[in-house]
């Protein structure tokens, strides 16, 4: 089965490079709507990818972690954010802390630095898929750059689920999943932490009557 | 059984908080009756792992275990928590929330004390984590129980920063598990600690190392380490000072719990002083930030609050320390525990007299309220370190291990930080002399009112006293307990 | 003997293509917007008229500027050469490698903008910073697109990459092949002066940038530099089809494989010329100071592609 072992690492990183990819996406386009649907596709990959390695590394929990993640982020909370949105106003981040053309470069220098990072575990694992975990890390990386470099409260989420997105990957890619229960309480927690988000930002626009988190900044000494 | 009635009252109290339609204020008093319940099984637990005996299992799995550890701290939160009810809103203190400001609170606070409660008896560190980053919700929710401006501002940065330290967190135990997975395959109980401890002498060092830096600054973010620290002034000073007394007492307990058993697994992967260096680093930049944010404070409930920074920075330094700063920085977190939450109740209570949390607004405390002042000013003497109470004798301690260290650097980081700390005692005291002495402002009413609520503060102050004074024999055998599974 | 007329051949047969190629765009172009269009060898009819006709050079320019369009063309001419067209490894491969390929490329924008300057005219001059802005980007770009599959192949040798990947076909789904391959196009894009970074058709001062650099030549001049940027296209969709794919590069100097792969290669570049006529069809021009965002992720893509492939060696 000699083809079918070059095949799996080559698949397993292809799908790791589209989550990553869609991860850079993010950080190109400039309306609150495109991030949402640059986090479904993400979600989506991502879903396909856990299916994947279920498949070829013969752990059939991950089927079902796919199915429920593909539920949870690609269904039901793009659909909130969606909500969110439209309700909260602001269609489009209009000037980042760090512009454009900027942060996509600081994201090519995210993902090189995750790979030095991440030399020891790619060296350690004997998984098949252990290739992609440098795109993993640097997708937490460029969550964190995200969440940091992002002035509307939304885009600040987003940036936090694609952060989310990152570490499951890095579970899927270098230990086939964590147990089941464990990955069970870490999506609830995740469902919990976006909606008690939502009613944050719910109670900015209503107190502030705008989610620029400039305008969060009344607390001094 | 013993699990069930630590982790159960709680959970029944938030329910029925949640149930109970109109909201009554029995169901306070009766939650905070409730607790006791808990606090009864944690010590329970405390007594049994200080007489030696075996750690106490329960649920499928091996989930919860009761050490030495995870008893000391079960006793600290529910300790905080029985005071923190007891005093709560409603219960103890006079607040007009409105009655679904009440429910909120009373479903929200019982649901976070079984969050830090569960976490600390977790056997499995993913569901420790779990436990935590749900602590995090239900705090963000409470801290904008009283809408405003500030108090959502203070709880959307909590909640981002928060969850950002969370999911690094966890990273950190993916990793951890990763490593373990490279070397002997899935498991289903890989994720138990003792099942990590023992493997961990044949775990890879690099990538513990990895996985303990993420860990350390994803928990850190919880505990407040420098430089993740920045949300607590916010959330300290917005919060219900129930919910503030609470999270910067237990909650940061339960953060530093977390480190502390990820440390002893990266330590025995890890064959030199890694993990040690990282957290004197920390602690020593998370002092120094403390030291002159405090001298720059003009709000003080902000100032306790880089006071939590500054104890947090001792307890690192004590933890990086060997096995005789272990026990000197475990020492510190029960004196802190004791200390902190109190001072956030009286803090409330004089932002209530004076209506505003500035400290040139409150002048002449002890002409006001002489009682509350003079808790106050012995709280914060007490954080201050200075005797009789407890925090000079474990901060004594922590500098007695630092100073017998080997090597010459650490001796001049001890060094350093008594001067910061030095720094900071000095701005504690003007701040407290600007607060207790001088003219109130004209508005305020005068004369003490706070009643048979400063009964249980003084008895904290009272217990606080008796640590300093001496170290009561059970409290020291579970502390050497503690410090052997500690340090291998 | 015959490795050095097969490199004359292969210039040849570049200069010969290249105004078919444009041709070829043009009229898919055409075709698709529903109009009839100029058959695809109106550019040799452009080209022959240019030539019969007199320069006008204006009283302020120098010697840079009458100078600049041979060296372009020179340049461009030179690269065909470099560049496998049809068969891999070639006797001038010692001569050039990756870095030579692009600095001469870069040589030749150099020098197109100084003569977008040197007449003194706003278009001139607006053109010129334009396309810097645009270079300053896709240069590196297109350096670290193929070092990414230098470092696999071991050699910045492009011979050596195509036999490379023609040793090893798999490698054809690797995450470091298809993201430099998307790095490349993009910028193949952005040189060449196509949509949507720049309008080949328009004289519009709002939007041109290689037509706002050009607008002050005529007669042979023009001719050379229109030829020269045919040149280019050409060149740029032969490393994308070549080095990507490059099945169909003759390996052996036999005629039957040099027949093949000349066939292979006006089939690839038809290929591409219409993926890219398509492109320019459905997609709007970028407002300007978007291009660099544009760029920026065609930088990033070859970043990951380098790092990726390096790094999984």
């Amino acid at each position: 089965m000699n083809g079918n072992d070059a095949l799996f690492p080559q698949l397993a990183t292809l799908g790791s490079s589209l989550v990553l990819l869609f991860g850079i996406a993010l950080l190109w386009r400039r309306s609150l709507g495109a991030y949402v649907r640059a986090f479904r596709w993400q979600s989506l990959a991502l879903a396909l990818t856990f299916a994947l390695i279920g498949y070829f590394g013969h752990n059939h929990e991950l089927y079902v972690v796919a199915v429920i993640l593909a539920v949870l982020k690609v269904i039901i909370i793009p659909s909130y954010l969606t909500r969110l949105y439209e309700r909260v106003g602001g269609r489009r981040e209009a000037q980042p802390y760090v512009n454009i053309a900027t942060s996509l470069i600081i994201a090519g220098l995210l993902v090189s630095l995750s790979y030095a990072i991440t030399r020891p575990l790619v060296a350690v694992s004997k998984l098949p898929t252990r290739n992609g975990i440098p795109l993993a890390v640097g997708l937490i990386l460029i969550g964190v750059f995200v969440i940091i470099s992002r002035r509307k409260a939304l885009s600040q989420i987003v940036g936090f689920l694609v952060l989310e997105n990152g570490i499951a990957l890095l579970a899927a890619l270098g230990t086939y999943g964590i147990p089941l229960i464990v990955e069970l309480g870490v999506f609830l927690d995740v469902l919990m932490g976006f909606l008690v988000m939502q009613i944050l930002v719910y109670q900015i626009k209503d107190t502030f009557e705008s989610i620029d988190v400039e305008q969060l900044s009344k607390l001094r000494h | 059984m013993k699990f069930l009635l630590l982790l159960l009252p709680p959970f029944v109290a938030a329910l029925g908080a949640y149930m109970v339609r109109p909201y009554r204020a029995t169901v306070g008093w009766f939650n905070a009756l409730l607790s006791l319940v808990s606090l009864g099984a944690a010590l329970v637990f405390a007594g049994h792992a200080a007489r030696g005996g075996e750690a106490p299992v329960f649920g499928p799995g091996e989930l919860l275990r009761a050490d030495g550890l995870s008893a000391l701290l079960m006793v600290c939160v529910a300790a905080a928590s029985t005071l923190t009810l007891f005093l709560s809103p409603g219960v103890g203190t006079e607040t007009n929330y409105t009655q679904a400001q009440f429910r909120r609170y009373q479903v929200l606070i019982n649901l976070f004390i079984f969050s830090m409660l569960l976490a600390v008896s977790a056997n499995n560190v993913a569901i420790m984590w779990v436990a935590l980053e749900a602590t995090t919700i239900f705090s963000a929710l409470l801290i904008t129980l009283a809408r405003s401006k500030s108090s959502v501002e203070a709880s959307w940065k909590y909640v981002l920063i928060g969850s950002v330290g969370i999911a690094l967190a966890f990273a950190g135990t993916v990793l951890g598990y990763f490593d373990f997975v490279a070397l002997a395959g899935r498991a289903e109980n890989a994720l138990n600690w003792p099942v990590l401890l023992q493997n961990a002498p044949a775990m890879h060092p690099e990538v513990m190392k990895l996985a303990f830096v993420f860990l350390l600054v994803g928990y850190g973010t919880k505990a407040g380490i420098a430089p993740m620290h920045t949300w607590k002034p916010d959330a300290y000073g917005e919060a219900p000072p129930a919910l503030a007394a609470l999270m910067s007492s237990a909650l940061f307990a339960v953060a530093m719990y977390a480190i502390l058993r990820w440390k002893v697994v990266a330590d025995a992967a890890v064959k030199d002083h890694y993990a040690d260096n990282l957290l004197l680093a920390l602690g020593l930049l998370s002092l120094a930030i403390a030291a002159f944010s405090v001298a720059q404070s003009r709000n003080y409930k902000r100032m306790l609050a880089y006071s939590s920074v500054e104890h947090t920075g001792l307890i690192c330094f004590g933890l990086g320390l060997g096995a005789a700063g272990v026990f000197a920085a475990l020492l510190h977190l029960v004196n802190h525990t004791a200390a902190k939450s109190l001072m956030f109740f009286l803090a409330g209570d004089i932002e209530r007299r004076y209506g505003s949390p500035a400290i040139k607004q409150a002048r002449g405390l002890l002409k006001v309220a002489p009682w509350t002042g003079g808790l106050f000013a012995a709280g914060l003497l007490a954080l201050v370190g200075l005797p009789p109470f407890g925090m000079f004798i474990s901060e004594f301690a922590l500098f007695r291990a630092g100073f017998a260290q080997h090597h010459p650097w650490v001796r001049g980081l001890m060094a350093a930080a008594l001067l910061l700390l030095l720094v900071a005692f000095v701005s504690f005291i003007t701040h407290l002399n600007r607060m207790l002495y001088g003219e109130p402002p004209a508005e305020v009413a005068a004369g003490e009112t706070a009643g048979w609520r400063l009964a249980p503060m003084l008895l904290g102050l009272l217990a606080l006293a008796m640590l300093g004074l001496t170290l009561p024999a059970p409290l020291e055998t579970l502390l050497q307990q503690i410090v052997r599974i500690v340090s291998r | 003997m015959i490795g050095y007329l097969l490199e004359i051949g292969q210039a040849l047969l570049a200069l010969l293509l290249a105004p078919g190629l444009v041709g070829f765009i043009r009229m898919v172009k055409a075709r698709l917007q529903g109009r009839r269009g100029a058959p695809p060898w109106q550019p040799y009819y452009d080209l022959r008229k240019l030539f019969g006709k007199e320069a006008v050079v204006s009283g302020n320019a120098s010697w840079l500027f009458r100078f600049s369009p041979y060296l372009i063309f020179a340049a461009t001419v030179v690269v065909t050469m470099l560049v496998p067209l049809v068969a891999a490894p070639l006797p001038f491969d010692a001569a050039g490698d990756l870095l030579t390929v692009v600095y001469l490329m870069l040589l030749g924008t150099f020098f197109l903008a100084l003569a977008g300057l040197d007449p003194g005219t706003a278009f001139g001059g607006m053109g010129a910073s334009r396309e810097m802005t645009v270079a300053a980007i896709a240069e590196p770009t297109i350096a670290l697109a193929i070092f990414g599959l230098a470092v696999g192949a071991g050699s910045t040798n492009l011979g050596r990459i195509v036999a490379q990947t023609l040793s090893h076909p798999g490698a054809v789904i690797n995450p470091g092949h298809l993201l430099g391959f998307t790095a490349l196009f993009i910028v193949t894009l952005a040189e060449t002066g196509r949509l949507p970074v720049d309008n080949p058709a328009t004289h519009l001062e709002l939007t041109m940038i290689h037509e706002a650099m050009t607008l002050e030549y005529s007669g042979r001049y023009l001719a050379l530099i229109e030829w020269a940027a045919g040149l280019k296209l050409l060149v740029f969709f032969s490393l994308l089809a070549n080095l990507f794919l490059p099945w169909g590069v003759a390996t052996t100097l036999t005629p039957g494989g040099l027949a093949i792969a000349v066939i292979a290669l006006i089939a690839k570049l038809a290929l591409l010329g219409l993926a890219v006529a398509l492109i320019e069809t459905r997609i709007a021009k970028l407002r300007l100071f978007r291009v660099p965002e544009l760029l920026g992720v065609s930088f990033v893509l070859a970043l990951l592609s380098v790092t990726s492939s390096f790094l999984l060696r």
